[in-house]
This record gives C-alpha cells, sequence and structure tokens, in this order.
C-alpha cells in the first residue's frame, strides 16, 4: 500500500543488461526533508537504481510511486518534470557561459526577441537568497571552484523546483572546506522540505550530513536504518558482507635477485635524477602528492614517454626502453590509471580487452586460436574472481571492481617479470579492493617484481615492503615497512625532506 | 491466448534479433531493394527462361560495375574502422595504372616491351611493380600519418592532389598505348556461358571480402586496428605497436587499390588520369558507412561493408530501371548514407 508518509517509494525494481543481472527486487524510499544515503560498492547497482529514478534508464519490473501516485518515466524530462533533478558526477555546467545563463540553460527568458537577463538574473537571485548564497549570478561558471558549480547545480534543480534531487558522488573532486559548504546546503535544503539521495563511498560523510541509509549489494538492498547511532565499521561491514580489513599485509620473505633498477634517470619538466632498485618478490611503493612526477617516471620506464635519460637494467644487463611493445619484450607490464582512458578499449569485448596483452602469441599460423585465448582467460577469470555475464559481452557491462580485474588480466597471461600499478584501486569499492591486495600479494609470492604507484598512504603501508616518497620529482626519501607512517610520508610528500624522528 | 503469447515472443526474438546484429537492419534494406529492383525489371517475358537471363544479366552488370568501387571500400573499412580516413584512393588508382601502362605497353616504347620482355614474365612483372607501386604510395601515407603526426584526412588530402597532378604531368608526353592481350586476360579470361559477360572483376572483389573478413576477425593485426581505432591509448599501454598497425592499415589500402587499378585497366582497356577513380574516395566511405561501420573507429564489418556496396550499386539500378533522371541520382545516393546513420544512431541509444 503506498504510505503517505513517504514522498517517494521504489518497489521490487529489476534491472538486467545483456546477461548481468544488476538490480533484484529492490525497495528504496524516501521521506519528505530527508537526506538518504544511498551506499555500496562498485557494482552493487546503486547509479542504476538512481538512473531509473532519474528516468535514464526504463526498469524490467518494479514500480515507482510519488507523492502516492504510481509514475512511468520515459526519459531524464518526464522525471524533471516530475520533480526529481539528477546531479551527476561530471557537472552539467557551460564553462564559458555565465551562471545565469546555465542556470536557465535551454528554457531562457525572452522579452520580445531578445532575451530578458535582467529578469533571468533576479530570479537565480531568489533561488540563491532561499538557499543563503551570495553569489553574483553574471559571474562566468568557469571562475567559480567545484564546490560553487555543484551549489550551481543544484541551484538550477531547485528553479526547475525539483523536490528530490540526487547527488552522485558529489564529494570526490572537493577539498575539506568545499565540502563543508556543500553540506551545509544540503541541510538548508532538507530543512525547506527537499528530498536528498546521496550516492557515496565515504562513510564518514555519510554519518555526518544524512539522515538514514540504504545499503545495496549485488543488487540487493541488504540493510537501512537511521545513521544516529550507526557506525563506519557497521556500514563497510554491510557493504561488503564481511569485515574490512586494516592490518598490514605484508609477510616475512626472502627477495630475490633486483629485476628493474633505475640509474638517475630523468626526463625534464616532470623528474631528475631518480634512481632505485626493485628485486624479485619485493613489493616497492612510490608515492606522493598529485604531479610529484611518479606517474610520469614509470611511463617513461615502461616506453610510453618515448624518452629519458640514465641508465636502465633489466635482471642487470642494460636496456633501452624506447616503446611500449619493447617494454612488453623484456617483462615490463603496466596497469595504468584512469581505466577509462587508459585501461580498456570499450568497443572491444570482455574477452578481447582481458587478451589484449598477449594476442599475438596466440596464433596458429596466421590466424588467431580462439580456443587457447579463452582457455587462458578463463584461468585469469576463475583466480581473479571476475564477476561477469559472457565473455563476448562489452567491457563496459562490467562494473569499475570487475574491469579493472580484466585490466589486470591482460598483464597476468603476458607472465611479467616486473608489475607496474598506477593507482591499482582508484574508483574500486573495498571488496574489489581488498581482492586485488590479495593479488598483488600473492603475485610477489610468486616472484614478480611490483611496483605500486598510489596517493593513498593507507594503501602504501598495507602493502609495501619499502616505499619511496617523491617530491617535485625527485626522490625526497626512502621508508621500510617499519617506518612507514602517515604523518611521516606526508610530511615527507609536502615539504620534500625526509622527517625528523 | 497461448497464440498471442507465441506472437508477442515472436516479436520479442525479432527485436532483439534487430538489435544485438546491427548488420540485420542494413540486410533487410538491401533485401527491400531487391524486392523492388526485380518488380520493377516487369514480368513481361516470353518465357520464365528469358526473364532469368534478363534477371542474370542484370545482377552480372551490377556486380561487375561496382566490383573496383567495392574493393576500395573494402580496404577503406580498416581505414576507418582505425580512426582515419583515406582520401587518396583515386589518385592512387590513377598512378598504379599509369605506371603498370607504362610497363605492359606491346609498342616499342612500352618499358618491358623496349627490353625485350614481352609475354607472360611482362604481364607478371608489370602487375607486381603495380601492386608493389600501390604498397608504397599507401605506405607513404602512413608514414607521413604517424611519424609526422598529421591527421589522416589532411594527409591523404594533400596526396589525393599530389599523386594525380604527378601522374598527369609524366603521361602527358606519352605517345599512344596499346596493352596487350595477356595482360587484358586478367579480367577477361573467364566468362559467364550464356551472356559472356566478365566473371573475374566480381570473383576477385568477393575473394578479396572473403579474405579481409578472415583478416578482420581472427588475426591479430584484425583485433588491433579494432583496439586502435577504439582507444588508440589504452592500445599502446598493451605493449602494442600502434604506428606499426597504422602504417599496415594505409600500407593495405594501397595494395587493395593497386589491385582494383590493375583490374580495371585489364577491363576497360585504357585509362584517362585526369577523370579516372575520382570521387573513388567517397563512394567507398558512403558504402563502409552505410554498412554500420563508425566514422569514429573501433566498430564496423566487412560484411557491412560488402552489404553497404550492394545497397547503393542496387538503388541505382533500381533508378535507372525505373526510369530516374541521372542527375537525380546522386541525390538518392547521399540521401541514404543520411538516412543509414540516421538509423544506425537509432538503434545505439536502445
Amino acid at each position: 500500500m503506498p504510505n503517505a508518509a513517504y514522498k517517494l517509494e521504489m518497489r521490487g525494481i529489476c534491472k538486467q543488461f545483456d546477461h548481468n543481472v544488476v538490480l533484484k527486487g529492490v525497495d528504496f524510499c524516501l521521506k519528505p526533508g530527508e537526506i538518504h544515503a544511498l551506499i555500496g560498492e562498485n557494482g552493487a547497482g546503486k547509479s542504476t537504481l538512481m538512473n531509473i529514478l532519474g528516468g535514464v534508464l526504463r526498469a524490467d519490473a518494479g514500480e515507482i510511486v510519488l507523492d502516492g501516485q504510481p509514475v512511468h518515466f520515459a526519459g531524464p524530462a518526464d522525471s524533471l518534470r516530475a520533480g526529481i533533478a539528477f546531479i551527476h558526477q561530471e557537472l552539467n555546467l557551460v564553462n564559458d557561459l555565465a551562471i545565469y545563463e546555465n542556470m536557465f540553460i535551454g528554457r531562457e527568458l525572452r522579452k520580445g526577441w531578445k532575451l530578458d537577463a535582467a529578469e533571468m538574473c533576479r530570479r537565480s537571485r531568489e533561488v540563491f537568497e532561499r538557499i543563503g548564497l551570495d553569489i553574483d549570478p553574471r559571474r562566468m561558471v568557469r571562475d567559480l571552484d567545484a564546490s560553487y558549480k555543484q551549489i550551481v547545480e543544484i541551484a538550477r534543480a531547485l528553479l526547475q523546483e525539483a523536490r528530490i534531487i540526487i547527488m552522485d558522488e558529489p564529494t570526490t573532486s572537493l577539498t575539506e572546506v568545499e565540502i563543508a559548504r556543500v553540506f551545509d546546503m544540503m541541510r538548508t535544503l532538507s530543512a525547506q522540505g527537499v528530498s536528498i539521495v546521496f550516492i557515496s563511498h565515504k562513510l564518514k560523510e555519510v554519518l555526518s550530513v544524512c539522515h538514514c541509509y540504504t545499503v545495496l549489494r549485488d543488487g540487493q538492498m541488504v540493510a537501512h536504518g537511521e545513521t544516529r547511532g550507526a557506525t563506519t565499521e557497521q556500514l563497510a561491514y554491510h557493504m561488503v558482507g564481511h569485515d574490512v580489513r586494516v592490518e598490514k599485509l605484508q609477510v616475512e620473505k626472502r627477495l630475490g635477485a633486483p629485476v628493474l633498477e633505475a640509474k638517475d634517470v630523468s626526463c625534464e619538466p616532470w623528474f631528475r635524477r631518480i634512481s632505485f632498485c626493485v628485486r624479485a618478490g619485493e613489493i616497492l611503493g612510490f608515492t606522493g602528492l598529485l604531479g610529484d612526477g611518479r606517474s610520469e617516471l614509470f611511463q617513461a620506464l615502461f616506453g610510453a614517454l618515448g624518452r629519458y635519460e640514465g641508465a636502465v637494467e633489466l635482471e642487470g644487463k642494460p636496456v633501452r626502453i624506447a616503446n611500449t611493445t619493447r617494454a612488453l619484450e623484456l617483462g615490463i607490464g603496466y596497469v595504468p590509471r584512469n581505466r577509462k582512458e587508459n585501461g580498456i578499449v570499450r568497443d572491444l569485448s570482455i574477452l578481447e580487452n582481458g587478451s589484449l596483452v598477449t594476442l599475438d602469441r596466440f596464433q596458429r599460423g596466421p590466424l588467431l586460436d580462439h580456443g587457447a585465448i579463452r582457455r587462458a582467460f578463463d584461468v585469469q577469470r576463475r583466480d581473479l574472481h571476475i564477476k561477469m555475464g559472457d565473455e563476448s559481452d562489452l567491457i563496459t557491462s562490467l562494473s569499475g571492481g570487475n574491469q579493472q580485474k580484466v585490466v589486470l588480466a591482460k598483464w597476468l597471461t603476458a607472465g611479467p617479470k616486473v608489475l607496474i600499478f598506477d593507482n591499482p584501486t582508484q574508483g574500486v569499492d573495498v571488496g574489489a579492493k581488498e581482492e586485488i591486495y590479495d593479488i598483488i600479494l600473492r603475485l610477489a609470492q610468486q616472484g614478480v617484481a611490483i611496483v605500486i604507484l598510489s596517493s593513498e598512504a593507507q594503501e602504501i603501508i598495507r602493502l609495501c615492503d619499502r616505499a619511496l616518497v617523491m617530491y617535485h620529482g625527485a626522490i625526497a626519501g626512502e621508508l621500510d615497512y617499519t617506518q612507514m607512517d602517515e604523518t611521516v610520508m606526508m610530511h615527507m610528500a609536502t615539504s620534500g625532506e625526509p622527517a625528523a624522528q | 491466448m497461448s497464440q498471442n503469447r507465441e506472437k508477442e515472443h515472436i516479436g520479442k526474438a525479432f527485436a532483439r534479433v534487430w538489435r544485438s546484429n546491427p548488420l540485420f537492419s542494413t540486410g533487410m534494406a538491401l533485401l527491400v531493394l531487391v524486392v523492388l529492383q526485380t518488380i520493377s525489371m516487369g514480368f513481361d517475358y516470353a518465357s520464365f527462361g528469358e526473364w532469368f537471363s534478363r534477371f542474370l544479366s542484370n545482377w552480372l552488370n551490377i556486380l561487375l560495375n561496382n566490383s573496383y568501387v567495392g574493393m576500395i571500400a573494402l580496404g577503406m573499412t580498416f581505414v576507418i574502422i582505425s580512426g582515419g580516413i583515406d582520401l587518396a584512393v583515386g589518385s592512387t588508382l590513377v598512378a598504379v595504372g599509369a605506371a603498370v601502362m607504362v610497363l605492359v605497353n606491346e609498342q616499342a616504347t612500352g618499358v618491358l616491351a623496349g627490353m625485350g620482355i614481352t609475354g607472360v614474365p611482362a604481364v607478371l612483372i608489370a602487375v607486381v611493380i603495380g601492386l608493389l607501386l600501390g604498397l608504397l604510395l599507401g605506405e607513404l601515407n602512413g608514414v607521413t600519418i604517424t611519424k609526422g603526426r598529421v591527421p589522416p584526412f589532411i594527409v591523404t588530402l594533400g596526396t589525393m592532389k599530389i599523386f594525380r597532378s604527378v601522374t598527369q604531368y609524366f603521361m602527358q608526353s606519352q605517345p599512344g598505348i596499346t596493352l596487350p592481350d595477356g595482360f587484358k586476360q586478367i579480367a577477361r579470361a573467364v566468362r559467364a556461358p550464356v551472356l559472356n559477360s566478365m566473371l573475374l572483376p566480381i570473383f576477385y572483389w568477393l575473394l578479396l571480402a572473403a579474405v579481409l573478413h578472415v583478416v578482420s576477425k581472427h588475426t591479430a593485426f584484425g583485433r588491433y586496428v579494432y583496439a586502435v581505432g577504439s582507444n588508440e591509448r589504452t592500445t599502446r599501454l598493451s605493449g602494442i605497436n600502434v604506428d606499426r598497425v597504422k602504417r599496415r592499415v594505409y600500407a593495405l589500402m594501397g595494395l587493395i587499390v593497386a589491385m582494383a587499378s590493375v583490374v580495371q585497366i585489364a577491363r576497360i582497356g585504357s585509362m584517362d588520369y585526369a577523370s579516372a577513380g575520382s570521387g573513388y574516395e567517397m563512394d567507398a566511405i558512403a558504402a563502409v558507412v552505410i554498412g554500420g561501420t563508425s566514422m569514429s573507429g573501433g566498430r564496423g564489418s566487412i560484411v557491412g561493408t560488402l552489404l553497404g556496396t550492394l545497397i547503393i550499386a542496387v538503388m541505382n539500378n533500381l533508378l535507372t530501371l525505373v526510369g530516374v533522371d541521372p542527375f537525380l541520382r546522386e541525390a538518392f545516393k547521399g540521401a541514404i548514407v543520411v538516412a543509414a546513420v540516421l538509423m544506425q544512431r537509432k538503434e545505439s541509444s536502445n
């Protein structure tokens, strides 16, 4: 029975893409003026559920009840007309237009044949006033910081009289101060009776700003309740289905011979005079701030930059890595950052993405041996627990974590001697993260030399036997795993000096 | 009741095939055109045999007349899937054609004849050199694109002008050329028994399609072409030599154009250096696009291009049979290109 206390009820929502069942009868309810957290791992179905509410996708089964009335959305415009605004992760503003122009884009006000800028500004100001925002609507969007852009999108939603605002991970690109500003705004709106769905991975934020939560796992609602009295551990437990590990993962082991050794390697303007050595079975971490040059350093050593100065030795023999093909021949593998741009080929299938690196090794005469390719990928699929439909489905049918595993699979089939991971758990949920750590540890045990680039201190501390901290293209210092500590590393990464202990 | 459900079932299955196989709608469009074309041939014949021979000769003509552009469209499919474009195909055709004719010329001014080489060896040498020249001109495009980091559109726009103009310059002082019969046999040897129509150009075209289909689906090179067109960065970061893949794509294009050139002069027996092959690049691109290949690269197929070429060909034939003014035919071609892309857009957004 529709319940009058709810602004919105979604009942028994089901959705399937190709062979991949994403939602299995999910219920989701929202009261007026409520800030409701929707949490879950990547691939749990959060985005799909909200895309259904936003009219982007259509549910295979289930009903949506708004203000006690069943509704059907044929497209985003329908949903918007019903008062539901979806603010996507990638903001939807035109940088080269003023704020008021963005607020009224597509629905400009006219006076006769020309635009009525004064009226549009006035109405924009009205909305800003309502949410206690003091900003000139004539300013260019380009000049705003990320939080104000976020807020302009919210204001636009209010201008369109939205009563439900969906915010998809709004804080990922914001600083602390900016986050606080957006949260204040959310609280103001909530007091005015606007309901907000807050999709996030950051559990601390969820507890600080939301009234209640719904947890999805594997397309099902596994928990919901009020945030008062809840802890991040509880939420994480619901998300993953088991306790989250925080312990260090290093094991005592005997390291093998040096595999990759760099001597005074430079490539202006990114990095200079870098020397290090990674041994078989060792997990070596590289950390620092954004733009410290570590990513470029390893792109250069993988031959993707096309140039570098200095000497590189592989297993004691001097080598010159001119391009990525040469790197692959030498047994160097590279799992890049930004999976979408660098990791996957979106027009190819799961199987083809998972075998791209080794394709030319599976030839019988001039033709590909599809059977052998499939067998090799199946081994990885089992080892890495890749959750997928049919292997001929497009790679984009998979969740972020599983896409990352396919990227890993293509390198593991190549059997590299040294494997470089650049931000291996970027955009990957808690559960998949632990699985990827397990895979990395297993590789190290098998004698692969591992390099991990990460700005996440916990990742380095938990995983690496040794870490180098970079600062402005140079190495600021070295820590072994007994010395690793978040504050020490942060100090080195921000000052370039070894920490005084 | 159950009959209703069955109907719904069939409808759904049809919709699924329509969506899951992008070639399905292209094939249906071709089928519709073929039916219309068959109807417009009329049925006012003395006997079934007469109708059938008319039907057959009409089809042989369609296939024969489209075999060169058909071959070039096959190569163009690779180029476009790799994310590029080749505007120089028509000029490459002329350059190769001129070289082959100068070599194989029977008269005393012929290069090979002047060296005392005649008969089969002369034909073989001329053809091999012609194919190599095509390969080389394609490679030239590829190297400029990859080494010089110049967009393919610009590079091939330039070579389109260069190849034809240089060919015309050298050929203006050439005395008359007679092609030996042995050379003409390349296109003319095998004929359909009843209608005396040439079969070999059609055979070369379909054989090439079969080979390239296998290359695109079942070789590492073929798959790399798709990967490069879809995401060049990821492909490079997967240890694949992207530049080499691209160079091979343009070299292959050149080689295919050279084949088309040899077949064309063998069939016609002469070549007009100012006009031969001009417009082939656009016809080939149109066929590729109608066949469902994405202009932004990464998606497409050889089978699709084959269907695309046939759609244009059958439509042209239909327009002739119905008696549409020749000047209007190009407009239909243009409309069908736009319509095909609109339809594909609609399907992919489903």
